[in-house]
């Protein structure tokens, strides 16, 4: 008994002993599950010693099956490359082709991690390689996915069938195309793999190759015959190319396949086809090498010009050709640029080598640029047609019923006649149908022309064009100025051809000027409509407020403009925030910093609210470069959309749109002295001896100096012959030379970030509603502050009616109706009880006219008086103020 | 995707004002007769993928106003065409009297190797003939034409006079007459045409043959 129990502890003893030695049990549990989770570390380990020492004396099943996937240990060291725990659990019987949960043999997850060894045993053990787990995937398609082309050569030996197919109908050669693998797929290849096999949306090896890029495998599959096939959908392999942007790979399929080099210039027609895509392919073909370059382009220009036919064609879809020919033409015109690859002509514009010139490749694009002529000179003589005959073509309808009434009455006279007025009534159509066609390859043509030049530069031969067609262009534009804002971008480039526009232009509403102003401007910057985007802590403009002005100098200066204008972000110095409010907030009181008094920067006006150039700004050493940073932040409010609390005497605005000012402006500085010159030029001033010549005599540091207005103007007396160049001359030198370098200053900030030729599209009233906003208009403190003159009480109907019609106005209108009567948008600080006039407050005042058919409101802007006809209805008033409103509130007539 | 074809052919359908060109051309595209046309406007479009001798062939016709103020824009529509459907209604002498400066305008600006077929349309009109047959083939032979007689109302020939001219032009690619590769020749390879000889077995898509225009 002693002894049997001595020996029990000594078994338990030397197992402790053990199990201490080993710091681990050195008995299994009997219970399977328990035992599984003590052997799994060890397997995943490969601890083989262990693991055979304690499933030696054990019951335990080795093919138990545990956990959430229901693995078992074999399992476990295929996929861990446990070689040794792998033989060792063979040997003990594990079954090789066990599946788990989704149908992995241990040979599947020995493939997939690619354990090598491992493999080789389970092979040896007979691992069945055909096995397909739940989604049909076999080993093959594992080592396929990873490109293990070693092992892939090994195991393809043992497979019955190597193009076994997944659920999807993939082979292992898809997933191995896909992934770009190219030793795998060569080595599925050579062990017979099926190169066309189609899955089950019918996509090839080539397909899948095509669909990711993979440029070398695709060139192996086609050197080796593949079959090039569309999908199911028809979606072909160079449909992916394109859609995927991949150069090479479109490259490498029309090298195989010559007739794909057509299709893939047709799919420019395509507008489902995206654009940048298709121009990246086209770029890379072209360059290849100077035959491609050639040919490509050459392809393009005959593309574009069977569009542009197309277009002139009136029964084709005007905005569908409009946009296939514009669109061919863009990336024509940008692979053009890109010039061909040899490197020996990268500056020649007109040749290339010693061969055929460059140019060449518009040839095909000058028939379209012909009919473009021919169409152009054909409407200019129908115009002439109808302008010889203003009776006939005033009214077509009118000419038609005329036409059939006279051939009712006389059947054999009018045959002649009814020929005639019908060319002059489709005349008309011919126009109005054309028109926007036209237009439309007018703006191909300008960038066809316009990308054989260095940029910036307008082409001769486009100038030329629209000179000659003058008429007919302006003749477009006046029948339907959205033609300007659809097609004739090229003004906004050109402004020796803006100017013979401008004036239809500037009648255009305001709202489309803005919106064609922005597409401009922002024209080529990512996302426009974010001033405020994550940006790189090194970008954020660190703002201190006690030197708000200083300090936004320098980290202004310190950016570059792009960055400005891809995105502000301002941060005030300790502070957190930062955001679109943070970076308005920093445009309003920036603004208002600038017209501080103490940097002597700007001086107010007479009227005490708005602001111009100091003449004495010299003051200030660094006076220039604050003016130069004025403008730069002027022209950032105004790109990024942002209002700015400043508002500038009307002749400054006209400064920045570059309008000659007159010498109603200087009223804004010296009201007094302007309205001496409104007197000298109202009256005749032969005989009053006033002995005035082309000079003034102005104050430099105390010192009276005689200036001339212009050479030798000290001895040219003013007459009345000559008065009005005085006037202008002398307001010139008031508003203008006295602060020309403050401007010039001022304009090379504003400039980095508006370019002169589109600020033009405004005057000086909508420049000061784009860079300060549409004021707040409070009707009834209007109302309130208004006096009546002439007739008219407050109880008066007439007025009743008028208040009445103010409170209907859209904002804009009530800007207007102030701008009308005032010559200012603004209300003052404080209210209309504010309200200046020349000399001095002066409320905004309705003063009654007799009232006559037709007859407008008119204004008096200096003493701000409305001079309002006395209407018999509502209706009337409304209708006469709002045309006066739309056609009046601009430019001055004296009344 | 796109169609497949052998080769694409630049048509002209030209002749004077009211002669039927429109309608004809819409007969052969839609297998209709256009009601109620009106002058056509400068130049329409139209297209169609026909058979011709075991090929296909696009045929991309370019439809001009016959209106006497339009002749210089069509005119420069003219170049690179390969065929033209000269049209003359037989009904008006006049249309038939202005036949040689339309023939004049197509040999000279289009190509002087352009293969034209005279079609005498309205041929249902037989009543108000004003041109006979007879003078009409005579004419044709002297200018080196080929000619029928057409109606545009009951379908009549058209699809003949478009095919005839088509043949003609196929044939003179066959025996070099024509050189498709010759800039202006109104003729261009489609991509199912013969000059991809080095490529691989069996690479055509088969693609459905219908016009997308």
């Amino acid at each position: 008994m002693m002894e049997r129990a001595m020996e029990q502890l000594n078994v338990q003893l030397s197992r402790l002993t053990r199990s201490l030695r080993r710091a681990r049990t050195v008995e299994l549990p009997e219970d399977n599950e328990t035992a599984v989770y003590t052997l799994m570390p060890m397997v995943m380990a490969d601890q083989h010693r262990s693991v055979s020492e304690l499933l030696l004396n054990s019951k335990f099943d080795v093919n138990y099956a545990f956990g959430r996937v229901k693995r078992s240990l074999l399992h476990i060291a295929a996929n861990c490359g446990s070689v040794e725990c792998l033989v060792l659990l063979l040997k003990r019987g594990a079954n090789p082709n066990y599946q788990d949960i989704s149908g992995c043999t241990p040979l599947h997850l020995a493939a997939r991690n690619g354990q090598k060894k491992c493999m080789g045993k389970l092979l040896e053990y007979n691992a069945d390689v055909n096995i397909c787990n739940n989604e049909g995937l076999t080993a093959i398609h594992w080592l396929a996915v990873n490109g293990r082309t070693e092992l892939l050569h090994d195991l393809v030996q043992h497979v019955s069938n190597v193009d076994v197919e997944d659920a999807m109908g993939q082979t292992a050669l898809h997933v191995a195309c896909q992934n770009g693998h190219k030793t795998t797929v060569l080595c599925l290849l050579d062990s017979g793999a099926d190169i066309n096999r189609p899955n089950v949306s019918g996509a090839t090896p080539l397909y899948f190759a095509c669909s990711h890029g993979q440029r070398d495998t695709a060139q192996i599959l086609l050197s080796r015959g593949a079959k090039y096939l569309a999908d199911k959908n028809g979606i072909t392999p160079l449909d992916l190319c394109v859609q995927g942007g991949y150069g090479e790979t479109c490259e490498i399929l029309i090298q195989h396949h010559a007739r794909l080099f057509q299709m893939l210039i047709q799919m420019t027609q395509n507008e489902d086809v995206k654009e940048n895509m298709l121009r990246q392919v086209l770029e890379h073909v072209s360059q290849q090498s100077d035959s491609h370059y050639q040919k490509v382009l050459t392809s393009l220009a005959e593309v574009a010009t069977t569009n542009g036919h197309k277009l002139l064609s009136l029964s084709s879809s005007y905005e569908a050709q409009m946009k296939s020919l514009l669109r061919i033409v863009r990336i024509f015109c940008h692979v053009f640029r890109l010039g061909p690859s040899s490197p020996n002509n990268g500056n020649d514009m007109g040749y290339n080598g010693n061969k055929t010139p460059r140019s060449q490749v518009f040839k095909p694009l000058e028939l379209l640029w012909h009919s473009l002529d021919e169409w152009l000179m054909l409407i200019s003589t129908e115009l002439e047609r109808s302008t010889k005959n203003p009776s006939l073509s005033s009214s077509s309808s009118e000419i038609a019923s005329l036409l059939l009434k006279q051939r009712e009455s006389d059947p054999s006279r009018t045959t002649l006649s009814l020929l005639e007025g019908e060319a002059y009534v489709d005349g008309e159509d011919v126009i109005s149908m054309t028109a926007n066609r036209l237009s439309a390859v007018i703006q191909a043509f300008y960038m066809s022309c316009s990308c054989q030049m260095p940029q910036g530069m307008t082409s001769p031969r486009f100038i030329e064009f629209v000179c000659k067609h003058d008429e007919v262009l302006k003749c477009f534009v006046t029948r339907n100025p959205k033609i300007i804002f659809n097609h004739f971008h090229f003004l906004l480039e050109c402004p020796e051809l803006m100017s013979r526009f401008m004036h239809i232009i500037k009648n255009q509403p305001f709202k489309d000027r803005c919106e064609w102003f922005y597409e401009h401007l922002l024209a080529g910057q990512p996302d426009s409509d974010m001033v405020h985007r994550p940006v790189n802590e090194s970008d954020i403009l660190l703002i201190h407020r006690d030197s708000i002005f200083r300090s936004s100098c320098e980290m202004v200066s310190k950016s570059t403009n792009e960055k400005l204008k891809q995105g502000i972000a301002v941060r005030f110095h300790g502070e957190e925030g930062m955001g679109q409010g943070v970076v308005r907030e920093w445009f309003d009181i920036l603004s208002n910093e600038i017209i501080n008094p103490d940097y002597a920067l700007f001086t107010q006006s007479a009227d005490g609210t708005t602001f111009q150039p100091n003449s004495n700004s010299s003051v200030n050493p660094d006076h220039l470069n604050y003016f130069q940073f004025a403008g730069q932040i002027l022209g950032l409010a105004l790109y990024h959309r942002q209002l700015v609390n400043i508002y500038f005497t009307r002749s400054f605005y006209k400064h920045i749109l570059g309008i000659p000012v007159n010498y109603q402006d200087v009223s804004s500085i010296d009201p007094e002295y302007a309205k001496n010159l409104q007197w000298i030029l109202d009256n005749d001033i032969s005989d009053l001896g006033l002995e005035l010549t082309f000079s003034v005599e102005t104050d430099v540091f105390g010192a009276m100096e005689e200036v001339p207005l212009k050479p030798g103007g000290s001895s040219i007396l003013v007459t009345q012959d000559n008065k009005a160049e005085y006037v202008q001359l002398v307001t010139e030198l008031r508003m203008t030379r006295a602060i020309q370098p403050q401007i010039n200053a001022f304009l090379q900030g504003f400039h980095t970030f508006i370019p002169p030729s589109l600020i033009q599209l405004f005057d000086e009233y909508e420049l000061e509603l784009l860079l300060s906003g549409m004021p707040e208009m409070d009707v009834e403190d209007w109302c309130r502050n208004t006096e009546y003159t002439s007739g008219y009480d407050t109880e008066d109907p007439v007025i009743q009616w008028f208040w009445k019609v103010v409170r209907s106005l859209t904002q804009e209108e009530r800007v207007l109706l102030l701008q009308f009567v005032t010559g200012s948008s603004r209300v003052p600080h404080g209210g209309f009880a504010f309200l200046m006039g020349g000399s001095g407050l002066q409320k905004f005042t309705i003063a009654a006219v007799p009232y006559t058919s037709n007859l407008l409101p008119t204004s008096s802007t200096c003493i701000n008086m409305l001079k309002l006809p006395e209407y018999p209805t509502q209706e009337i008033l409304r209708d006469r103020l709002l045309v006066a409103l739309h056609c009046g509130s601009y430019g001055y007539t004296m009344a | 995707m796109s169609e497949t074809y052998d080769f694409l052919f630049k048509f002209l359908v030209i002749g004077s004002a009211g002669a039927g060109k429109s309608c004809l051309l819409h007969q052969f595209i839609e297998n209709k007769f256009k009601q109620d046309s009106n002058h056509t406007i400068g130049v329409e479009f139209g297209s169609r993928v026909v058979n011709v001798g075991g090929k296909t062939v696009k045929l991309q016709i370019w439809d001009t106003a016959g209106q006497e103020r339009f002749r210089s824009v069509t005119r420069s529509y003219y170049r690179g065409a390969a065929g033209a459907l000269l049209v003359y209604d037989i009904t008006s002498r006049e249309t038939y009297n202005a036949l040689t400066n339309w023939l004049t305008d197509a040999r000279t600006l289009a190509s002087p190797n352009i293969v034209i077929i005279l079609c005498g349309n309205k041929k249902d009109l037989d009543a108000e003939r004003e041109v006979t047959f007879l003078e009409a083939s005579r004419f044709a032979q002297e200018n080196e034409l080929m000619f029928l007689e057409t109606s545009a109302l009951t379908g009549e020939n058209v699809e003949e006079g478009f095919l005839k001219c088509a043949r003609t032009i196929l044939n003179k690619i066959d025996s070099g007459e024509l050189d498709p590769e010759r800039m202006g020749s109104g003729i261009q390879y489609g991509d199912a045409s013969l000059r991809q000889l080095r490529q691989p077995r069996g690479t055509t898509t088969q693609n459905k043959q219908q016009c997308n225009c």
